[in-house]
Formats: C-alpha cells, sequence, structure tokens
C-alpha cells in the first residue's frame, strides 16, 4: 500500500485542487482520493482555501435544453424496468418525469379486503400510507409525517393502469392528517387496472391539464394478495 | 455585478434530498446554481457548448453523488465548484486556453458568504503575502485552468519558473493560513 508522506501529500493535494497536477498524475491522485481519507480531507482542505480565488462572475442562463438533457440522463437509469418502456416515453413527453421506483410491499389488513400502498422514499419512515375499501370506492389516505417540503407545490397521486394507458389522477395527498376520498367510477376503474401508483409535484390545487407535469417523487407496487 | 449567493444550508438540504432521489431537488439545485457554474465553466472552457456540455456533466455527477457529500463541512458551493473545475480540467484539449493577460480578472470578494469574516480575511491577508508572480499564478491557474505550460506560454516565462512560482505559492498561502 503506498503511503504518502505528509509533505507530499500536501503538496499534490494543493495542486490537484488548484489544476496544476495534470495527465496521468493527475488520474492517479484522483484515484487515491476515492479510498484514501487522508488524500480526499487534504484536497478538501485546499478546495476550501482555494475557493477564494474565484472571480466575481455574472451568471449565464444555460440554454433551455441544457436541463432537458440533464433529466433524461439521469432517467435513463431507472430502478424499476420491469414496467417496460411505453410507460417511460410517454411521461417523458411531457414536463420533467423523473420516476424511481420504490419497491414497497403490499399489507393485506383485516377482511373486508383492503390494499394499502406506502408511499415515499425511506422503507421504513413511509410518507403517507394509501387504503381502499374492498370494491375500490374510496380511498384513505393519511400522512404518516407531516410532509414538509415545497410549499408552493401540491402532491398529486396517480393511478397508473398496467396497459401503459396514461395515468388517472386520484387527487391530491395531504399534508398532514388522514382523509378519505370517494372515488369516481373512472378513478375507480383505473385503480384497479393499475398495480402502481405515483406522487407527482404539481402547482398548488394539482395539475392543471388532468395529467402529471411536474417530477413524479414516488411511485408505489399497490395491488392484493390471495 | 454579482448575484446574490445560494444559501448554503439551502443547498445541503437540496443536496440530502437529492441523495435520497428526490428529483424535485435537482432541478431546484439546477435553478439556483447552474447559472454560477456555468460562468464559471465558460470562464475555462472559453466556448458555450463546451462549458453546457460540461455543466451537464457535472449535475448528472451531482445527481449521482450528492451521497457522498460531507454535511459538516458546510461548504456546498465549495463542493459544487470542486466537480465543475475538475470536469472542465478534465476536458480541456492542448492548445485551447490561450489567454492574453488583459483578460484575466483579479479575484474579487471571496465566494464562499458562509466563511467568517476573519478567515476572510486571512485568505486575503495571505494572498498579499505572495509576489505579484506568485498571485498571477495562482488566479491564472484557478480562475482560467491554465496548466503550468500555458501559464508559462502565457505570461512569457520558463515552465520550470513557472512551476516554482506554484509550489512556493501553495507552501506560502498554507503556512499563511495556518498560523
Amino acid at each position: 500500500m503506498n503511503y504518502l508522506r505528509p509533505q507530499l501529500l500536501e503538496q499534490l493535494a494543493g495542486a490537484y485542487a488548484l489544476g496544476t497536477l495534470r495527465g496521468p498524475a493527475r488520474a492517479r491522485f484522483g484515484r487515491l482520493c476515492q479510498h484514501n481519507s487522508a488524500a480526499s480531507a487534504a484536497v478538501q482542505r485546499w478546495e476550501d482555501r482555494l475557493i477564494y480565488l474565484l472571480p466575481v462572475v455574472a451568471p449565464v442562463a444555460p440554454s433551455p435544453q441544457v436541463w432537458a438533457r440533464i433529466a433524461q440522463r439521469i432517467q435513463s437509469r431507472p430502478v424499476d424496468s420491469k414496467r417496460g418502456t411505453g410507460w417511460w416515453r410517454w411521461m417523458a413527453a411531457g414536463a420533467l418525469a423523473l420516476s424511481l421506483v420504490v419497491g414497497i410491499s403490499i399489507r393485506l389488513l383485516n377482511p373486508p379486503l383492503q390494499t394499502v400502498a406506502a408511499l415515499g422514499d425511506d422503507r421504513s419512515h413511509p410518507l403517507w400510507s394509501v387504503a381502499r375499501s374492498g370494491d375500490s370506492g374510496s380511498l384513505t389516505i393519511r400522512a404518516l409525517q407531516d410532509v414538509r417540503g415545497n410549499a408552493q407545490r401540491a402532491y398529486e397521486l396517480w393511478a397508473l393502469p398496467r396497459d401503459g394507458k396514461p395515468p388517472v389522477s386520484l387527487g391530491l395527498l395531504p399534508r398532514t392528517g388522514s382523509i378519505e376520498r370517494t372515488l369516481s367510477t373512472t378513478q375507480r376503474l383505473a385503480l384497479l387496472a393499475s398495480s402502481k401508483v405515483a406522487v407527482s409535484l404539481e402547482p398548488p390545487g394539482g395539475s392543471p391539464s388532468g395529467q402529471p407535469t411536474g417530477p413524479i417523487l414516488y411511485v408505489a407496487d399497490v395491488g392484493r394478495t390471495g | 455585478m454579482r448575484a446574490p449567493e445560494p444559501d448554503n444550508a439551502a443547498l445541503e438540504i437540496l443536496l440530502a434530498r437529492c441523495a435520497r432521489q428526490d428529483s424535485a431537488a435537482i432541478e431546484e439545485l439546477y435553478q439556483q446554481v447552474a447559472p454560477i457554474l456555468l460562468a464559471l465553466l465558460m470562464g475555462m472552457l472559453r466556448t458555450r457548448d463546451l462549458a453546457e456540455d460540461a455543466l451537464q456533466d457535472v449535475f448528472v455527477r451531482v445527481w449521482r453523488q450528492a451521497g457522498q457529500y460531507d454535511a459538516h463541512r458546510g461548504r456546498t458551493m465549495a463542493w459544487l465548484v470542486s466537480i465543475a473545475r475538475n470536469r472542465a480540467i478534465d476536458m480541456q484539449r492542448a492548445n485551447r486556453n490561450w489567454v492574453t493577460l488583459e483578460s484575466v480578472p483579479e479575484p474579487a470578494a471571496p465566494a464562499g458568504r458562509e466563511e467568517s469574516t476573519l478567515t476572510r480575511n486571512a485568505l486575503e491577508r495571505c494572498l498579499q503575502l505572495l509576489s505579484g508572480d506568485q498571485r498571477q499564478c495562482l488566479v491564472l491557474a484557478y480562475q482560467q485552468g491554465l496548466s503550468q505550460d500555458h501559464i508559462a506560454t502565457t505570461i512569457g516565462c520558463p515552465l520550470g519558473t513557472v512551476k516554482s512560482w506554484v509550489r512556493r505559492a501553495l507552501v506560502s498561502l498554507r503556512q499563511c493560513l495556518e498560523s
């Protein structure tokens, strides 16, 4: 194992942070930083010192397509690939849909038949639970934590039909407490035809268009066992 | 005219959300920080096309590595700037960044608003301790991303002299700041 003398480490770290370390030596040192905490800490100290050399710059607005490409590249490694490409393409056609599946398992509550989806990005601390009555005529949605986040936006729940048809809104999610919502026939049928639901970020009051307009934040499996 | 710098605490929250795969957070981060980073990248890469390519790479990397940011650093901008600078350095090709001395801006106010006045003044004081040549080499390297080779050609000095100035500047800076 290579042991770097402290003086040499400081010299290399400073040159790396400044940018004067180049070529193969730069590549080697960069790799070293990935597994050597002394090296990466030294580079960080230098970065924190040298940032004061930053010039005063007038910000430059990026061209619009830059964000679109970033969104595509981030999206191109979806966690859930089982869903197939049809739905992905459809969502990408709208405003930036970045969707990650959180594989939340279904729990069957006591009869009458109820299914539960737990929504959020942390398995052990979901943000919402969604339960439906046996015939999917109504939903009970409970905020399990007070949902902070963007006060200028609303969180909307969507049923994602298995056949790839467009999502159907199941209404807004509460930020606190629980709500019970009777579903329309359209909503009920859509939910019955879906094995997943999704949460999107929308303007206050929900999507103005009837389809998700903001990013998809969470996707969860919904279904029934037995 | 300088835009107000994004609040460090707000950026940390956004990075933490990115680490949890919150896609709204990377978009918010982009809105707040991308114009500043693009300006820096254009300073190092010269052409807008290249700078915007680099900007893409930077944000994809930020998204994938947000979980690696150590919040105890208290310097989200420093982390973001280092990702951007490293990308620009990797993208540079030989003979691309010739720059005349007149176009090099002097470092003005420090970038880190969250830094204490004491430390800011310390760095300014330590920079003043450097010789003009040493300071100029640091500025060309850091702001323009010039290699020592290019610095030497730009200011018309031997490469060995530039290397010596840079090495001494870094040593002097560290000794001064640690005292």
